[in-house]
């Protein structure tokens, strides 16, 4: 099948840094995938992420995103994507419903159908009570759920997802991966980067391990245990393959 | 046209929400704008470029003291006060009340005055017919008693307005015991002073002047456009928000260009800027004057005033996507902004007169945009300008706004598509 994501000897070197961030890498995502960008801190993701969705320009490299270059094409790549940044990215003086309404308008959304998207997110993701208070007023947990409503706002076709659960309460943590397991169940394709591994073995279809900027190995994560026998879970084989000195 | 209604509604939202923002853009102008005016109007009189008030006590009450009264009046600089309390001032107490700073000068005359005068002049017209040279007398003295916290050229000012009032009353009894006396040898009354002033001095202001400078007329626009640009600093705080938090991220991933994004943030902050200047407006026009200063005059074409207020908004808004997009953290966007806008007021005359400065802060004074702002301004409400007259200042501001515009996308584009 035509991966619906080609990446291609992707290269990316940053003014002032020695090294390159990204070294080279290259993977597919097949249409409804859930492909895991697994690696330590420093390791090329969220440059990866960024130039995937149009943030950066890459040294080098090829980058497809249904049939589309993201250096050229960039505004109809944008049509087909969505962004669950790192941070919490939405206005704080906002209220959920006003950020949903804001980037929903932004992605051409008008009307009812806006109304009807933006209720239907903040449905998914537990927050249609909540949804008139400002974000500044949220826990971790529902500015975390809707960061995500955000992203899906306008039904991408590929979702990009930076550690999208990081310092957040556990039942918190369930929704958002049960709602990505049934987005991903309506045909959204997504490209998930995490510290977590139970997270990425639990959700992806595939994974692959990165180290500065390469990656070193890439399966399916049952398939990757089996090719590693000495290893029990996922962490145990992050760990093998990255090493267990500190990242900072 | 969705995208850049949404951003302005968007911003717009979120000025309205920052209240502590909102208070730093439209309480600190309005209370500068009061003080300041408040406080120069009083400079104003206590330089004598308003009427002031001098105490005024005459002790001899003859015709010397009326003269004078009148002579002063006359020349419209000075309110004489000789009572207070519907009590009339003596001496001491007029001493009392400079001393204390109350008031700032007296002027203080003694008794028998007039008959001093009458005497000293009847005795020059008896040495005059006799030939003789008229010997020098012992002056009769008017007592000037002075705050000495005044300033000097307010000093000199008020003791040259009485030296000319009493040298003109010392002329006048001269001329007339001459008269009197030349009457007595030819057997006909001459008066010397009849008809009008041989000499006199024609006021006239150069160009087209609607009235006179005051402190509303140039603290108003003044520090309106200092409120305005004063949104630098929220703007960019805000724009540096959005960098942190990563909105912006989400934003550079939508499938709209950055313009309507851009110009709605623009023209959110914009809209505030021309609503500031319009409320300093009223200030100046309405509420000011229940405080004892004079109208704002805002001249002939306010069509042209919102023109340069609204290219004014755009600089001060372009300016603020600059400091925006330069800062690294929100301190040193606010430091930045705050600090590079009061030096350009300065430089600009909002603080000092740009006439009153050296040669070389009047040159620098060229190139700060509150400078053009307050010199469009100024054209529009005391030199009676049009556009024609502005249209300078208006092509500064707008140029003005297209450079830092071009040099924040420079930048940031610079930044963000390498990973800066």
């Amino acid at each position: 099948m035509e991966p619906f994501l080609r990446v291609e000897s992707l290269l990316h070197r940053y003014p002032g840094m020695s090294g390159p961030a990204v070294d080279g890498l290259s993977f597919g995502i097949a249409p409804g995938e859930i492909y895991g960008l697994l690696g330590p801190n420093g390791a090329g993701k969220s440059t990866t992420i960024s130039i995937l969705c149009t943030l950066l320009q890459a040294t080098a490299g090829t980058v497809r995103i249904g049939g589309l270059d993201p250096l050229r094409q960039a505004t109809q790549v944008r049509r087909l994507i969505g962004l669950v940044p790192q941070e919490i990215a939405l206005y704080p003086q906002l209220s959920a419903r006003e950020n949903l309404l804001y980037f929903g308008r932004l992605h051409g959304l008008h009307g009812r159908r806006l109304l009807q998207r933006a209720e239907s997110c903040l449905a998914l993701v537990g927050l249609l009570e909540a949804a008139d208070r400002r974000v500044a007023d949220y826990s971790g947990g529902m500015a975390r759920r809707a960061n995500l409503a955000a992203g899906i706002v306008h039904e991408p076709q590929l979702l990009f997802l930076d550690e999208p659960t990081v310092g957040i309460d556990a039942q918190s943590r369930r929704m958002i991966l049960e709602n990505l397991l049934q987005l991903n169940r309506e045909g959204m394709t997504m490209l998930y980067t995490t510290h977590y591994m139970e997270e990425a073995q639990l959700l992806c279809n595939r994974v692959a391990i990165m180290d500065r900027g390469r990656v070193v190995v890439e399966g399916a994560p049952t398939g990757l245990l089996e090719q590693h026998a000495d290893c029990g879970t996922l962490e145990e084989l992050f760990l093998q393959l990255t090493g267990r000195q500190l990242r900072d | 046209m969705r995208a850049l209604w949404a951003s302005f509604c968007k911003d717009l939202l979120l000025l309205w929400r920052d209240r502590a923002g909102l208070a730093l853009l439209f309480v600190m102008p309005m209370a500068l704008v009061l003080v300041v005016s408040l406080v120069q109007n009083n400079v104003l009189e206590s330089t004598g470029q308003k009427a002031f008030k001098v105490l005024f006590v005459d002790q001899d009450r003859g015709e010397a003291g009326r003269q004078l009264r009148r002579r002063l009046e006359q020349n419209g600089g000075m309110v004489l006060v000789s009572s207070l309390g519907g009590r009339p001032l003596t001496a001491p107490e007029a001493r009392e009340l400079v001393a204390a700073g109350v008031f700032q000068f007296a002027i203080l005359l003694p008794g028998g005055l007039e008959s001093d005068l009458q005497q000293a002049v009847e005795k020059i017209g008896q040495q005059i017919l006799a030939g003789a040279e008229a010997a020098p007398e012992a002056p009769a003295k008017v007592e000037v008693c002075f705050d000495p916290t005044v300033q000097g050229v307010f000093r000199t000012a008020v003791l040259a307005s009485l030296r000319h009032a009493l040298l003109g009353i010392e002329t006048q009894r001269r001329g007339r015991e001459l008269a009197t006396a030349m009457a007595g040898q030819s057997g006909r009354a001459v008066n010397p002073f009849a008809g009008s002033p041989l000499l006199q001095v024609a006021e006239s202001p150069a160009g087209q002047a609607l009235l006179h400078p005051n402190a509303v007329q140039q603290n108003v626009p003044a520090w309106s456009l200092f409120g305005m640009f004063f949104i630098v600093v929220p703007l960019g705080g805000a724009l540096l928000r959005e960098r942190q938090q990563g909105t912006l991220q989400r934003l550079l991933c939508l499938p709209v260009s950055g313009w309507p994004l851009l110009s709605g943030k623009l023209l959110a902050y914009a809209s505030i800027c021309l609503v500031q200047f319009g409320l300093m407006l009223l200030v100046g026009r309405f509420f000011l004057p229940l405080l004892g200063t004079p109208v704002l005059q805002i001249g002939a074409h306010p069509g042209v005033v919102l023109l340069l207020s609204f290219v004014s908004a755009l600089a001060a808004t372009g300016y603020g996507l600059l400091v925006g997009v330069l800062a690294r953290s929100y301190e040193q966007a606010s430091m930045l902004g705050a600090i590079s806008v009061v030096i350009a007021a300065a430089i600009g005359g909002v603080m000092v007169p740009v006439y009153v400065m050296p040669s070389g802060m009047q040159r620098l004074s060229q190139l700060s945009p509150l400078g053009w702002g307050l010199e469009g301004f100024l054209k529009l409400f005391v030199r009676g300008g049009d556009l024609a007259s502005v249209w300078p200042q208006v092509a500064a501001m707008l140029a003005f706004f297209s450079v830092t515009l071009a040099l924040s996308l420079l930048i940031f584009n610079g930044r963000h598509k390498k990973g800066g």
